[in-house]
């Protein structure tokens, strides 16, 4: 068998489940962003329509904006706690391992078993954090500073800020490749930095920062098209998309109601598409923004 | 004044003793080496020095001032490792300017030491480069200007020219010499290199398993090693050992000890009869290496052909009595 043979089989397998779970469903979803299918009926081709209507749709307008808030607030959140853990953690001492493997655990635990713990601990009446909250409280309704602890469940933006918590514990990924990233720096540098007097602050800034910048920016990007995505599972469990109006009713969960509830798959393909799109002109412009950034990176700015 | 002093100073890593009881004094505007083959202690040594490895036992004194637990900042002394560790993402002028931003000296201030640093190992022409646009031999002009843009009491040099390819090495050694003498600060340069010991030490310590075997002037050390070690540590080829009984021929020595005879100081001519196995040429020298496992170095042009029978002989006083237990000279 020749080489190139070898090669085409050994990728076979791969090239055969990406054509069938990635391109080809790909490729439906974008023929559907332009037509009309109820799963009944054969579709039809409907031209812009989809896309007309989605425009002027609320909900999807709502869907839309939460998406992109969620991912401005909680993406750079993801990063510190990533990025700082993996500093914690990169020393040896007892410990240690226990403490990282406490730092990924939530990010291998299923999404829905993740989610109904959350629903428990963001439960108003006996939900554990609110319980703290309350410890000591004047009222059995009140913290211990006097005020009323979250709605988790119920209030708009209490829900929203719940769903950004829940997101802050699955950076497992992130954490374990800033770990060996950290792990992978020269020794030497800190210790001539230790020669010469720079402070934590100082170090941080100008060694470890600059030094991990290409794989944060990475993981940034990356962390971007996840956090799009992320929020499918605990919207649909723990806040199910409310409370209303739609508070928690993010693209991901708009998509799937469509698709799967109200039977209109057409109209869902075509606000995937919109969230594709989207998504890659985040991402295009984050690459363009972080380039001149780099440029700029310098022991005297 | 800046003179360093280690008294008494140990140093262990779990089982293993890195420095075990080293005193050693590197005299103001000297610079001294520390030789030894890898594993001996001398990183530690230094690394003890600057503040990077705390010491166990002992007293580390920089310019009369004890730095035993001083942090590395305040004990004032520039280190230039192996590595170079330059910062990837920073110029040139950057890199030599860092412990001056980071101190935050004032910005005129900074670029004229910075100019005065690079001309003195001559890197002007480099300052807008990052290191990856540099050679080994760059990169380390690089990391000396840094150092000695801090102005600080003392130097210490891990290994600085091992990384560099031998003409490089050569050419930096000559300039390092050049430059201590100019700035005329306390240098300490550590090196398992022993060729590189003899041509820069104003002064050179061997060290072995964590301890200081011998201090003194690369000729002293040379000419008069005090043990066994010492002496087959510096030279190439290695000091010939004689047993008893292999020194029979050339004279009786105690039993219970060894002869040592430098291969320049094999003669090849008269005595006692030999046969020339190999001959290595080595430039203006050649090696010869004889039956009975004796290596002897002479001029090139005037070596034997292999397979040769000839007599070689040596006079007494060139050689060194050790014994064969301690390795302790015995005729000092």
């Amino acid at each position: 068998m020749s080489e190139r043979r070898q090669i085409a089989l050994m990728l076979a397998p791969y090239v055969g489940g990406l054509a069938g779970l990635v391109v080809l469903p790909a490729l439906v979803t974008f023929a559907l962003a332009f037509s009309e299918y109820d799963l009944v009926r054969a579709p039809s081709f409907a031209g812009l329509e989809n896309f007309r209507e989605l425009a002027g749709d609320d909900i999807f307008r709502t869907a839309l904006t939460n998406s992109l808030v969620f991912a401005a607030i909680a993406v750079p959140l993801r990063l510190a706690g990533a990025l700082g853990l993996a500093l914690l953690l990169h020393r040896r001492f007892t410990g240690v391992g226990a403490y990282r493997s406490a730092s990924v655990l939530p990010t291998v635990i299923p999404d829905i078993a993740y989610g109904l713990v959350f629903l428990w601990l963001f439960n108003p009446l006996y939900g554990p954090v609110n319980l703290l909250l309350k410890w000591q409280g004047d009222s059995p309704t009140t913290t211990a500073w006097g005020v009323q602890p979250p709605q988790w469940l119920t209030h708009p933006n209490d829900a929203r800020a719940a769903i950004i918590i829940m997101s802050l514990f699955t950076i497992g990924e992130g954490f374990v490749v800033l770990l060996v990233t950290r792990q992978g720096l020269p020794a030497e540098l800190y210790e001539l930095a230790a020669l010469e007097d720079a402070t934590a602050w100082g170090v941080f800034r100008r060694v470890t920062l600059p030094l991990m910048a290409p794989i944060l920016l990475l993981l940034f990007a990356r962390d971007t098209i996840f956090s799009l995505q992320w929020t499918f599972v605990p919207a649909l469990i723990v806040t199910e998309g409310g409370p209303p109006p739609y508070a928690t009713t993010y693209v991901p969960l708009f998509v799937y109601r469509n698709a799967f509830e109200y039977l209109r798959y057409g109209y869902a393909a075509s606000a995937t598409l919109v969230m594709f799109v989207l998504t890659a002109l985040i991402v295009w412009l984050q690459w363009r923004i972080v380039r001149r950034w780099r440029k700029g990176f310098s022991v005297g700015g | 004044m800046s003179r360093i002093v280690l008294e008494g100073v140990r140093r262990r890593f779990g089982e293993t003793t890195a420095l075990d009881g080293v005193d050693l004094e590197a005299r103001d505007g000297e610079l001294l080496v520390v030789v030894g083959p890898s594993g001996c202690g001398k990183s530690t040594l230094l690394r003890c020095i600057a503040g990077l490895e705390a010491v166990d036992e002992g007293r580390v004194t920089i310019g009369d001032r004890d730095v035993t637990n001083v942090r590395p900042a305040a004990r004032n002394v520039s280190m230039v490792f192996q590595s170079y560790a330059l910062f990837p993402h920073l110029t040139v002028r950057e890199n030599i300017a860092f412990g001056l931003i980071v101190r935050e000296e004032p910005k005129a201030e900074v670029r004229a030491r910075v100019a005065e640093a690079s001309e003195l190992v001559g890197v002007e022409a480099l300052l807008e480069r990052r290191p990856y646009e540099l050679s080994g031999g760059e990169r380390q002009r690089v990391a000396l200007a840094r150092a000695l843009v801090r102005r600080p009491y003392a130097y210490l040099l891990d290994e600085p020219l091992s990384n560099l390819d031998a003409g490089t090495r050569v050419q930096m050694r000559t300039e390092l010499k050049r430059l201590q003498r100019e700035v005329g600060a306390t240098m300490i340069h550590v090196t398992h290199d022993q060729v590189e010991a003899l041509t820069l030490g104003d002064r050179i310590a061997v060290l072995d398993r964590g301890r200081v075997r011998q201090v003194g002037t690369p000729e002293d050390v040379y000419t008069q090693p005090r043990d066994r070690f010492v002496a087959e540590f510096l030279g190439t080829p290695a000091i010939n050992i004689l047993t008893p009984e292999q020194a029979r021929p050339f004279g009786e020595i105690p039993a219970g000890s060894v002869l040592g005879v430098r291969p320049e100081h094999l003669r090849l001519g008269d005595g006692v009869p030999a046969r020339v196995e190999l001959v290595e040429v080595a430039g203006s020298d050649a090696y010869v290496f004889l039956d009975g496992g004796l290596v002897a170095r002479v001029e090139a042009e005037r070596r034997p052909a292999e397979g040769e029978e000839l007599s070689i002989s040596f006079a007494r006083e060139a050689a060194f009595l050790f014994d064969a237990e301690t390795g302790e000279r015995l005729d000092r």
